[in-house]
């Protein structure tokens, strides 16, 4: 047995980065460079691992009654892709983590995570994908602590909902069992023909919507991407769980239950609120990691209406978005991750200008940036597309929903993009801020920018040669589909690159022509004062700037969204706030009956002796 | 069925006259000595956890100084007292540990350690007495050493919280006399064996279901089922950290639940009526116990409302009257013994070092007492139920019997406690352990050696039960013994 476990190749890809974690831990604290290398050579070891079982899926490894491991195409891919950003992130915190404290801890969470990953994903028992859900999930917590007292309460709210949702799944997984008879995935799937079917359905549901970072279990992703360091939100949010949670979500669908046309609409509602509810959020935010954070939620959105669509193309798509996505968003967070290590903050309204400082970062967050609004012809556009074909077909049945979610899917599309000029504008573009002006900065971590570079050319590439490469590879193996609208990305990339250089042309021959008027910056209608304003707050004068941001702030204003914006901040969607709301009603009605006088005890205890007595002599009567 | 093993047999009125004798021995040598009297209470203890591990697999009945049954006092030894008789000793024995450090705060501490020595006497007297009588006699030993422990601080607090133990818990053991007084006025004996057989040939009257009743309540309010809970939030947390553990770990177990399985299962044969009854008992202190846990400040008070609330998982597995239901409630009774003991003895750690026990005081532990922050994670999670600790699994197979016997209600109810676990174990994590260090507490000690030694103990117990279910002991621990337990008339003979 554990010879099998140290030699199987399926069970190499956990075992491995358990006992290299472990090392980790077990190094000193002097050779703390050599544990960091040491991890990222273990990632791409990791990496090697899943190739070969990459290569050859439908394995089954049964070595016990009860551990089943099971390869299909649908999970390697998704292990390739827990495997690739694994090496991705352990790259970058070879340069992220220099200097900082508990690298002991974080290299060796880093790993096991890794290694744990790749158990959900080559698990064929229910069980033991809920083991190591919840293990994640206390790594995960771990891994925010590492941040700092500042993210206590991240880690908590974090681990609240993935926890709880880890206890609806066990009693999911068990009524799944009571009526299917076994845990095992590979079996027949389960029809949703009674309440119980329907309760097994959603409480597993919860557990992927959780992970994922879905509505309504969205609210702990905000929080941990903000408070936590970047690169752990990028490995994790980011990812690993948008990687697993989708995982889990098309297991349910494809192979464990068989969705009535109601789910699926439910999924395609639950994925539309999901895009435009954290969009909106995402415009307003000041702080860049939180920013990212929002998109994550609203991202996980699309993958959703994706699969809700219940049509093949649907589904591809929101694979394929599942994978662009992991791409764009780590990208952007190891971006961040950047921005964070060279300047000290993340706040909007203090960067600035750094296009110039931070050439390199810069590009990459721009690739990334366009490609998450869906900007042809990089990946985001390829794969919303593919999302759109899938609802525009789901309307075959004759209900016309699919204009709505169409629509709302678009105009999410647009809010990205408008949410991430601001982010480009504000952080690389506008002038930068005094704070800025006063630092020297300069990206040297190779080590930190060759992930970013990675991934930027994988925003490019799967968007060009969408069908060539990741459709062809990953995606069109695990679901069969025809392509049914026309997009030629090669023509259109050729067509794109034109237009940019004509516009370029344009505004080359414009500039020559001098017919350029220079003017003041105008807010309001009013021209903007070069004066210093005493700030709100006590504390020296501030220069007036417009930094990006503001701008965005109007939109809180908007006699619609006014209402949405204030709701939002009393945190009434957030499924954490609302049931610690809840609950405490009922803790304080109770603490209020426990008053510490003895006689009262004594009432309830005469009380209960009263009734017990009656139910237990009822039979002799 | 009982295997006459002598070896086994002579041990049995050692679990009692070990604790018993070392009780005395300790006033009689130790008195002024506190090192020896830990050695002895660490000694005693220590003997315990050998002999309740050699007589794994044995069974058979003691008669007291060679009287026959009738005439004499029987103990009785079989899978389900070992089960017990070994919880008992592993965390007491941790426990002694624990006081080595812990106690040296206290004067007198020799009165701690032979009242300790005698609860642990009453305990296991309990857990093996063959008649009713001895039950509850052994059951009033374990009961007073504890109110006077819990008074050990001699503060008002643990004043106020030992005098409204006392009164409940007399009333209790009064309800208890009666009913012993009625089974003996109606079946003419008190030996189990002997009632279980005449109940099984005449079946019960009403006389004998009020005995039944007083019964229930009576062990009910033993091991804190709501509303006969009132007095363990006071009592649990006033006590010294080690009491405490031993308190919510084991007491409410040995003398409230284990009583009340063996007589409704072995003795009485419990109706479905009374095992609905018993459900609802077992839900109302599961939802009850673990909101009101949510609300606690106090560290130790908010535990021992989550001891409520855990005592009602086993409940709930009790009443479902199924073998699996009863694995499930035995192997969480065992592993609640490891995890809310543990938890007690982080407390005491906190309480220690820091001198409170108000959540909102505290902060940044972990980087200051390694070893009790990552063994209350450890202990957190378990009792959360986070896979992969050993709550996960009793949790997984109570809610696997409520499924498979129909009560989904009760399922989701088990699962949505569990959540509520969740979230009081995260505040205590968050605030006592997580947030920032508060300026006052700058200047923090560890935890002294061996109250870590303890902790890592029974962390480490915490691990190794959930590997229980995957190992070649989980037959003969778990489900033999809910067999055992749910065969009526295994008392017989």
């Amino acid at each position: 047995m554990l010879r099998s476990l140290l030699t199987n190749p399926m069970a190499l890809p956990v075992v491995f980065p358990l006992l290299a974690g472990l090392v980790c831990l077990l190094l000193p604290n002097a050779a703390s460079r050599l544990r960091v290398w040491l991890a990222a050579l273990a990632a791409i070891v990791v990496l090697a691992f899943v190739w070969p079982l990459f290569q050859q899926a439908g394995q089954t490894w049964n070595p016990l009654p009860w551990l089943t491991l099971r390869t299909d195409l649908l999970s390697v891919f998704i292990l390739l892709g827990v495997a690739f950003f694994g090496l991705v992130v352990a790259v970058y915190s070879v340069g992220y983590m220099k200097d900082r404290p508990h690298q002991r801890a974080y290299f060796t969470y880093l790993l096991w995570t890794l290694g744990i990953s790749c158990g959900v994903v080559l698990a064929n028992d229910l069980l033991i994908l809920l083991v190591c859900w919840g293990f994640l999930a206390l790594i995960l917590y771990l891994m925010a602590g590492l941040s700092g007292p500042g993210a206590a309460e991240a880690a908590r709210k974090s681990l609240m909902i993935i926890g709880g949702s880890d206890a609806l799944m066990l009693l999911g997984i068990l009524i799944y069992w009571h009526l299917a008879g076994t845990t095992r995935m590979d079996g027949a799937a389960l029809a949703l023909d009674g309440p119980l079917a329907y309760m097994a359905f959603l409480t597993l549901l919860a557990g992927a919507f959780a992970k994922a970072g879905a509505v309504p279990f969205h609210s702990w992703v905000p929080s941990f991407g903000e408070k936590v360091d970047a690169p752990v939100s990028a490995f994790l949010p980011a990812s690993l769980d948008k990687l697993l949670g989708i995982y889990l979500l098309t297991r349910l669908v494809l192979d464990l239950f068989i969705p009535t046309p109601g789910m699926y609409g439910m999924l395609m509602l639950l994925g539309a609120v999901t895009v435009i509810a954290a969009v909106l959020m995402a415009l307003v935010q000041h702080d860049l990691k939180r920013l990212l954070s929002f998109h994550a939620v609203s991202q996980v959105g699309y993958m959703i209406l994706g699969i809700g669509t219940g049509t093949a193309i649907g589904l591809a798509g929101g694979l394929f978005h599942m994978l662009n996505n992991t791409v764009y968003k780590s990208a952007l967070f190891l971006g961040a991750g950047m921005v964070e290590k060279q300047t000290g903050t993340t706040d909007l309204d203090r960067l600035g200008g750094l296009a110039k400082l931070m050439p390199v970062t810069f590009i990459v967050c721009t690739i990334a940036a366009l490609s998450i609004s869906g900007i042809p012809p990089l990946n985001g556009f390829a794969s919303k597309w593919m999302i759109y074909q899938g609802i525009i077909s789901s309307g075959d049945n004759g209900s016309f929903a699919w204009v709505l979610w169409l629509a709302v899917a678009m105009l999410g599309s647009a809010l990205t993009l408008a949410s991430f000029v601001k982010v480009l504008h504000a952080t690389f573009l506008c002038k930068p801020s005094v704070e800025i002006r006063q630092m020297e900065i300069s990206e040297k971590k190779g080590s930190m920018l060759l992930p970013m570079i990675v991934l930027a050319l994988l925003c490019v590439v799967f968007g060009v040669y969408a069908f060539q490469v990741p459709l062809g590879f990953l995606i069109f193996p695990v679901v069969a589909v025809t392509v049914p609208g026309v997009w030629w990305s090669g023509l259109a990339t050729v067509l794109i690159l034109l237009a940019v250089i004509v516009g370029i042309g344009l505004y080359w021959l414009t500039m020559r022509g001098g017919k350029l008027r220079r003017m003041r910056t105008y807010i309001g209608g009013e021209q903007m004062q070069d004066v210093y304003l005493s700030n709100d707050e006590p504390g020296p004068l501030r220069h007036v700037e417009v930094t990006g941001v503001d701008f965005y702030d109007t939109i809180e204003q908007v006699p619609g969204l006014h209402r949405y914006y204030a709701l939002m901040k009393d945190r009434v969607f957030d499924i954490y706030e609302f049931l610690k709301r809840s609950a405490d009603y009922f803790v304080q009605m109770l603490r209020a009956l426990h008053t510490g006088i003895l006689p009262s005890y004594l009432r309830w205890f005469v009380a209960g002796l009263l009734l017990v007595v009656w139910v237990v002599t009822m039979e002799g009567r | 069925m009982f295997g006459m093993n002598t070896d086994v047999q002579a041990m049995i009125p050692m679990f009692v006259a070990v604790p018993l004798g070392m009780s005395l021995l300790i006033q009689l040598v130790a008195r002024h000595r506190q090192v020896l009297a830990e050695t002895l209470n660490i000694a005693a203890m220590m003997a315990l956890v050998v002999m309740s591990w050699s007589t794994i697999g044995g069974e058979g009945i003691y008669h007291l100084g060679g009287w026959p049954t009738p005439v004499g006092i029987d103990m009785r030894m079989d899978a389900l007292t070992t089960l017990l008789l070994l919880v008992v000793s592993i965390v007491g024995f941790a426990v002694s540990v624990y006081a080595v450090d812990y106690m040296r705060r206290f004067t007198s501490t020799s009165h701690f350690y032979s009242l300790f020595m005698l609860m642990v006497t009453g305990m296991n007297g309990v857990i093996l007495a063959g008649d009713l009588f001895n039950l509850y006699v052994f059951l009033e030993v374990a009961a007073i050493a504890s109110y006077s422990l819990v008074a050990f601080g001699c503060a008002h607090e643990e004043l106020e919280a030992s005098f409204k133990y006392i009164v409940l818990g007399s009333l209790s053991s009064a309800l208890i006399l009666t009913g012993v007084a009625l089974v003996y006025g109606i079946t003419g004996t008190l030996n189990l064996g002997h009632i279980a057989e005449r109940i099984a040939e005449s079946g019960m009257d009403e006389p004998l279901l009020l005995a039944f009743g007083l019964f229930i309540v009576g062990f009910g309010f033993k091991s804190a089922l709501v509303p006969f809970h009132a007095w363990l939030p006071d009592a649990h947390p006033s006590a010294p950290a080690p009491v405490s553990a031993m308190l919510s770990g084991v007491l409410i177990k040995a003398i409230g639940i284990y009583v009340l399985a063996r007589l409704a299962f072995n003795v009485f044969g419990i109706s479905e009526s009374a095992l609905e009854m018993l459900r609802w008992l077992g839900v109302l202190s599961m939802v009850v116990g673990g909101l009101l846990a949510v609300g606690q400040k106090d560290i130790k008070r908010l535990f021992a409302f989550s001891s409520i609330s855990q005592v009602g998982f086993m409940v709930l597995g009790l009443g479902l009257g199924s073998p699996l239901g009863m694995v499930g409630a035995l192997y969480h009774l065992v592993n609640h013994s490891m995890f809310k003991s543990l938890l007690f003895l982080n407390a005491g750690a906190v309480e220690y070092t820091t001198g409170t026990r108000d959540l909102n005081q505290l902060g940044g532990l972990n980087g200051r007492m390694p070893v009790t922050g990552a063994t209350s994670l450890i202990g957190s999670m378990s009792i959360a139920g986070l896979p992969p600790f050993n709550g996960f699994w009793s949790k997984l197979i109570i809610v696997l019997a409520c499924i498979e016997g129909g009560y989904y209600m009760l399922a989701t109810v088990a699962v949505l406690v569990s959540i509520i676990t969740l979230a009081y174990q995260l505040k205590v994590q968050r605030m006592a352990f997580f947030a920032a260090l508060p300026e006052a507490l700058k200047n923090l000690r560890r935890e002294p050696p061996m109250m870590s030694l303890a902790m890592i103990l029974l962390a480490v117990g915490c691990v190794a039960l959930s590997l229980l279910m995957f190992s070649g002991l989980r037959d003969p621990w778990l489900i033999g013994t809910a067999q055992q337990v749910l065969s009526a008339g295994a008392f017989g003979g």
